[in-house]
């Protein structure tokens, strides 16, 4: 393992799985900054990664744009966990983030990718960003699962709209792959439902054989957060690393 | 650019005609959900779920599939793109009406063209099927668009429902959006991809679990 920069991992002691924490101690992201990681679990291997703090993509100078480059292997047999906290865009920042996932075999492979519109506690509306994403899963080198989100201009009023966001404030896209995946598939659509009071607009899918895909959209981190802690937990099928819960 | 001749609008009247047999009367692409929930209720609505679909939605990436799928060399490129296409489904009702309206538009066009085309997602199928009988890319892509545009009027006449007048008014206002992706996705150019319909890409999902349903998606 090599870091670099503003860029460390930690790794606190943990019971059965190795629990690794990236932490950016520059508190964020803005334009220009490059931040590259790459991971590898090896067979008969169980990996959970996760973040320190919710990521901050700052205000950027015109045109400039910071860049997150991701990439995770995933060998045969092995089991990897990418649970990064969610995403704050800021008004007015340029990212554009990638995630690269070559999975082996009977690799399995839970993620979650949270994002949030603008620092809600003081009201912050999106009206002049570039959000780039794009998450690319593959097994054996073949397409599994494709995501891409770009996102640019005035997205405060692109979510308001009802057949984009439908009035959310955060959403977030969970991913799992994993031969047995369809036994969660009634207990997660019955735990989403019972958020629907709460404004969380949620899909679970077994898209194909031994892959689950959810889709929320939450009118704030709070309620997304609701959903997404039990949600991992379930697919996780044990407790999620603890920066989740502070 | 090629022109199209009257023979080339005829073969594509034909591709996207009802009476072709892909099936795509039985898909509402999740909007029978949607109109289930009571958020669909008038044209207006139905003009901003279709807006939304073909503009930043699956009629955008379709469109996309379609132009890299003409435009690719290699019978490993169709495979790739296809590969990609059926990655790019967000729920698995989408993945099936990609799936089973590909299959079935590859197995009539192969035995009317004499082609080779099997089993690709529906819009790799066309924009194969277009290059191997030599039809003009944009005139394909903006006839594919107008498809998608009419199937998801049909199904909100039937389903709200609405006028038959009142939706072809929609149809109609939807035609410079189907020209204007056509023209803006021409390049195929994958890297281009985006969905951000994410309510109704999460309608096709919950359309799943509908109690009583009169669409396969």
């Amino acid at each position: 393992m090599r870091t670099s920069g503003s860029l460390r991992m930690l790794f606190p002691r943990t019971a059965l799985r190795t629990t690794s924490v990236l932490l950016n101690t520059a508190g964020g992201i803005t334009g220009g900054d490059r931040f590259t990681t790459s991971v590898r679990a090896q067979t008969g291997t169980g990996l959970t990664l996760t973040t320190q703090a919710a990521e901050r993509a700052y205000r950027a100078q015109p045109g400039e744009t910071g860049r997150q480059d991701t990439h995770l292997t995933v060998d045969d047999g092995a089991e990897l966990f990418w649970l990064p906290q969610e995403t704050i865009l800021f008004e007015g920042s340029g990212f554009r983030r990638r995630l690269h996932v070559d999975l082996t075999g009977a690799a399995s492979f839970l993620m979650v990718e949270a994002l949030v519109f603008g620092r809600q506690a003081m009201g912050e509306r999106l009206k002049d960003i570039r959000f780039d994403d794009r998450i690319e899963i593959r097994r054996d080198g073949r397409p599994l699962f494709l995501d891409a989100l770009k996102l640019s201009g005035d997205v405060d009023g692109q979510m308001a709209e009802p057949a984009r966001g439908a009035g959310a404030g955060a959403m977030a896209t969970v991913v799992h792959i994993r031969e047995d995946v369809e036994l969660h598939l009634d207990a997660l659509r019955r735990l989403v439902q019972d958020l629907s009071g709460r404004g969380l607009r949620a899909g679970v899918s077994l898209v194909r054989g031994g892959m689950l895909v959810l889709r929320a959209l939450a009118p704030d981190s709070y309620v997304l957060r609701l959903a997404l802690v039990p949600a991992l937990e379930l697919l996780a099928r044990t407790e999620i690393p603890r920066p989740w819960k502070i | 650019m090629v022109t199209a001749t009257d023979t080339n609008l005829l073969t594509l009247a034909q591709w996207f005609s009802p009476a072709y047999p892909v099936g795509a009367f039985a898909y509402s692409h999740g909007l029978e959900s949607v109109i289930e929930a009571g958020e669909l209720i008038s044209a207006r609505d139905l003009d901003h779920w279709a807006r939304i679909l073909i503009d930043h939605g699956s009629g955008r990436s379709d469109a996309l599939f379609l132009s890299a799928a003409y435009l690719a060399g290699t019978p490993e490129d169709i495979a790739e793109i296809d590969a990609t296409a059926r990655a790019f489904a967000p729920s698995r009702e989408r993945l099936m009406e990609t799936e089973l309206m590909g299959a079935a538009f590859c197995r009539t066009t192969a035995a009317l063209h004499g082609v080779a085309l099997v089993d690709l997602t529906y819009p790799v199928a066309v924009g194969r099927a277009a290059r191997l009988c030599d039809l003009p890319q944009e005139t394909v892509a903006t006839w594919f668009l107008h498809a998608f545009a009419a199937n998801l009027v049909s199904a909100a006449i039937r389903a709200v429902p609405l006028g038959q007048t009142e939706g072809q008014g929609v149809l109609a206002s939807l035609a410079p959006l189907c020209v204007a992706v056509a023209r803006e996705t021409l390049n195929g150019d994958l890297d281009a991809l985006s969905g951000t319909a994410l309510a109704a890409d999460i309608a096709s999902m919950t359309h799943e679990t509908l109690y009583s349903r009169s669409f396969r998606t």
